[in-house]
């Protein structure tokens, strides 16, 4: 693009690698980057490391994990140059989370309207009073009727669907440049799924905020993104245009997890899982890449 | 798309909660007695009279009119003493069991958020503290620092607080991985704020109800060091002593060994049974 020079990508994750104590690479060279306003779907089998990816970003990795290489830039800014509490203010500054698991990702203990309003407080340096407003009317957006009451309840009053709601106003309340959405409709039930999937499409095209959308749902793919990176073992498989990924996949792996996806339009079509002859291949793969990789660090 | 309501806020009958209430109702009574002992004590705790000694308690033939739990070998009534001997019991508890709190979940906070060196480093120190026999450690607490309640209050202190270093830090551990504290984090929460506003909230029905079983060891505690004379001077009343020296009489005067020992089993009871019944008040997710 010719304008990235003035205006930089909203992230760029440039070849990071993400390691067990260990030595055991999770993440293998990971590349990719969001535009301002842009949707990518990180897209995945459960353990390609593609929750890791938002963690890492957002700085919430497990403590036993680390950033072994590579560069995490929000905004053009290098969050790995960053001390820990600068880099905690400038995440907090420009980026949210919209989390998977709505029932642990609330504080039971706490009342829902400071849990939205603390962080704009802290750190936007908002009034109480602002902070308070816009938590409602974000409220009010994300279809919860009686808005103040939610504000004064604990977490467990609430349904999971609303939970989920607050969370997704609560995420867009600062008007982050980048949300991080990690598999926020797989702790739904389904007819509760699609009602938040385009609550968040619908905010986030308001908005223009740029998404980072985690999901190992190829059906979610198509509703939500504009770029799909599709993840195996850590490692990119493929990096493309949505429309190009259904209509031209080129890698075997995305083709296969096009063909896993079950269709409600095709029923009768038997189950197709991705080949154990693919997944070993792509295994040795791996396996040749980090000696290699290993190879080249020692 | 439909909107959504909050389910209205579940209203419970107000069924009397017996948990709460009759341990309530008896410390109540504790505390009242202590505190306002001089009044309600009917004789002199200290007044010792031998026309009267061993006289039963009043339902009993023998008895004297005004002494209603009897009297002891030396005259004294049982009941006044039972009376003072609660403020020396009700003070211990509460203010050993407070240190001793404050000192333990600290600990245990800071070890179960903060892991790493802190952890290792506190809990150590917690196993190797657990490894002495408590009574013995407090038997040698005192005997280095004299009788004398400020002993027997830094020897509950520091005999027990690896009890609630031990469950907070656990309890903590367990908050601690709970995605609302990534949330604050992401929120831009520095990790001391985490501890305190996020993660203490929820770990704190669990540290009132240590503190309120604590308050009932506590009070064990003195009546163990007062039995083995190593708290105030014999001559004060306090339900230890009251004990120790019922022994002596228990196969024809019982009613001075037995009373005392009635209230210091209600009394302990009834902080552990509060303490349960206020976690359950107090615990929103309980509720």
């Amino acid at each position: 693009m010719t304008g990235s020079q003035t205006h930089p990508n909203t992230l760029d994750v440039m070849q990071l690698n993400i390691a067990l104590p260990n030595g055991h690479r999770l993440l293998r060279d990971v590349s990719l980057s969001l535009r301002p306003g842009e949707v990518r779907v990180l897209v995945g089998e459960s353990g390609a490391g593609k929750s890791m990816i938002g963690k890492a970003v957002l700085g919430i990795l497990p403590q036993n994990l680390k950033v072994t290489e590579g560069e995490i830039l929000l905004e053009g800014q290098h969050l790995n140059a960053m001390t820990p509490w600068t880099r905690r203010k400038t995440v907090a500054q420009s980026a949210a989370l919209i989390p998977q698991d709505p029932l642990t990702a609330l504080n039971p203990a706490r009342r829902i309207g400071p849990q939205i309003t603390d962080p704009l407080v802290r750190i936007h340096g908002w009034s109480r009073t602002k902070a308070r407003e816009t938590a409602l009317a974000l409220l009010d957006r994300v279809h919860i009727r009686d808005p103040k009451r939610v504000m004064e309840s604990y977490p467990h009053e609430l349904s999971g669907g609303m939970r989920q709601r607050v969370l997704i106003a609560a995420a867009f309340a600062p008007s982050p440049r980048l949300i991080v959405a990690d598999e926020p409709t797989t702790a739904l039930d389904v007819t509760v799924q699609k009602q938040i999937l385009r609550l968040i499409r619908e905010l986030q095209q308001e908005t223009a905020t740029a998404v980072l959308f985690v999901t190992h749902d190829m059906g979610v793919v198509a509703k939500v993104s504009q770029q799909v990176t599709v993840l195996f073992a850590g490692k990119v498989m493929e990096d493309a245009p949505t429309e190009r990924i259904f209509t031209d996949p080129r890698h075997p792996y995305t083709r296969a997890l096009i063909a896993a996806t079950p269709s409600y339009a095709d029923l009768d079509r038997p189950f197709s899982p991705v080949p154990q002859a693919l997944i070993a291949e792509l295994q040795d793969d791996i396996v040749r890449d980090d000696a290699r990789h290993q190879g080249g660090a020692r | 798309m439909a909107d959504i309501t909050a389910a209205a806020p579940r209203r419970r009958a107000r069924r009397l909660n017996l948990r709460l209430w009759l341990p309530l109702l008896w410390l109540g009574t504790v505390a009242l007695a202590a505190l306002f002992a001089p009044l309600v004590a009917p004789h002199d705790p200290l007044m010792q009279d031998l026309m009267l000694e061993r006289l039963p308690p009043s339902f009993m033939a023998g008895s004297e009119p005004g002494y209603w739990l009897g009297t002891d070998s030396l005259g004294r009534d049982v009941l006044s003493r039972m009376i003072h001997g609660a403020r020396i019991a009700l003070f211990v508890s509460v203010i050993a069991a407070a240190t001793t709190c404050l000192f333990g979940s600290a600990l245990g906070l800071v070890a179960g958020f903060f892991g790493g060196w802190w952890d290792r480093v506190i809990s150590r120190l917690v196993d190797i503290w657990m490894a002495f026999p408590p009574v013995l450690f407090a038997v040698l607490l005192v005997a280095v620092m004299g009788t004398g309640l400020t002993s027997v209050i830094a020897a509950i202190a520091l005999i027990d607080w690896t009890r609630f270093a031990r469950v907070i830090r656990a309890e903590t551990m367990v908050q601690a991985r709970m995605d609302y504290v990534d949330s604050a984090r992401i929120g831009g929460a520095r990790r001391l704020a985490t501890l305190i506003s996020e993660i203490l909230p929820n770990v704190l029905p669990s540290i009132i109800a240590l503190l309120m079983l604590e308050m009932g060891i506590a009070v064990i505690v003195e009546a163990i060091l007062s039995f083995v004379n190593l708290s105030i001077s014999s001559d004060d009343p306090t339900w230890g002593s009251m004990i120790a020296e019922g022994r002596n009489a228990i196969h024809f005067a019982w009613w001075v060994l037995l009373f005392p020992l009635i209230a210091l089993f209600l009394t302990v009871l009834s902080f552990s049974t509060l303490g349960e019944g206020l976690k359950q008040r107090f615990d929103p997710v309980l509720q």
